[in-house]
């Protein structure tokens, strides 16, 4: 879809056409928060910022681009801001025995699934970033260029930190992937 | 370094579906509101006096209305209505 003239129409004010575009992108908005925040209620609040700071600055935004990969990289670096918060939170706090980026299993029934459950784990287990880049590669099937694109690094730090991931899940899940 | 052929990777992603967090459409409909309402244009000042001071216009206009009504039936004669014909006054009994 060409969203050009809807964002012709958010640049002089329209608030309706900027809805649109709204609805268009919102379900993958709200995927890549909580791909990387892992909180429901954290990665709508975020996909609701993220919506609001491009509307606030569509006037910038360079007619012909694609809008996707643009709300893509606003949300992403709003919840970066979250999860690094949430370190150094973690790391002054001195009893952290559920970290806040755990996600309540309620919001998520799938994660009683045995085998959704030690992946998730296991993702869980990998540095922030291997994290990050594994869930949107494994969970969201993002490529690496998308990843990129996102997280604002080269295709070929993308490809590092998942061939690392990928040697730390791979000796975490043996028994499941031999 | 990771491949699209990567055997590993494709069963984990496949195993790994579950995990995925796919709002359902109340969710999304409450996030696109709350979008909507923080980007609807602001009023200005003028429309916000304007909203304010409609009502009450409208309110003191009804009660002059009533006022004058009122006003007007005090005045008529007791038992017959006052006629006004080229400056002069009749009241016509029932």
């Amino acid at each position: 879809m060409n969203d050009d003239p809807l964002i012709a129409r958010a640049q002089q004010g329209d608030a309706e056409a900027y809805g649109l575009l709204v609805a268009e992108y919102l379900r993958r908005v709200v995927a890549i928060a909580f791909s990387i925040v892992r909180n429901a209620h954290d990665a709508e609040d975020l996909a609701q910022e993220a919506f609001v700071k491009a509307y606030q600055s569509i006037g910038r935004f360079r007619t012909g681009s694609p809008f996707g990969p643009w709300i893509g990289r606003i949300v992403t670096n709003l919840a970066l801001d979250v999860v690094k918060h949430r370190t150094k939170f973690r790391h002054e706090a001195i009893d952290d025995t559920r970290p806040a980026s755990r996600r309540d299993d309620a919001e998520l029934p799938a994660l009683r699934h045995d085998l959704a459950a030690r992946i998730d784990a296991a993702l869980d287990e990998l540095p922030e970033m291997q994290r990050i880049v594994a869930r949107l590669h494994l969970v969201e099937e993002m490529d690496h260029a998308e990843i990129a694109a996102l997280l604002g690094l080269s295709d070929g730090t993308v490809r590092s930190h998942l061939s690392l991931a990928r040697t730390k899940l791979k000796a975490r899940l043996a028994d499941l992937y031999d | 370094m990771t491949e699209p052929d990567d055997d590993f990777f494709a069963r984990l992603r496949q195993d790994a579906a579950p995990l995925r967090y796919r709002p359902d459409e109340a969710t999304l409909a409450r996030i696109r509101a709350r979008i909507q309402e923080r980007i609807a244009p602001q009023p200005t000042v003028a429309e916000l006096l304007a909203s304010w001071f409609r009502p009450l216009a409208t309110a003191v206009a009804i009660v002059a209305v009533i006022a004058g009504v009122g006003l007007a039936t005090i005045d008529l004669p007791e038992g017959g209505v006052e006629i006004v014909v080229g400056g002069e006054s009749y009241v016509v009994g029932d």
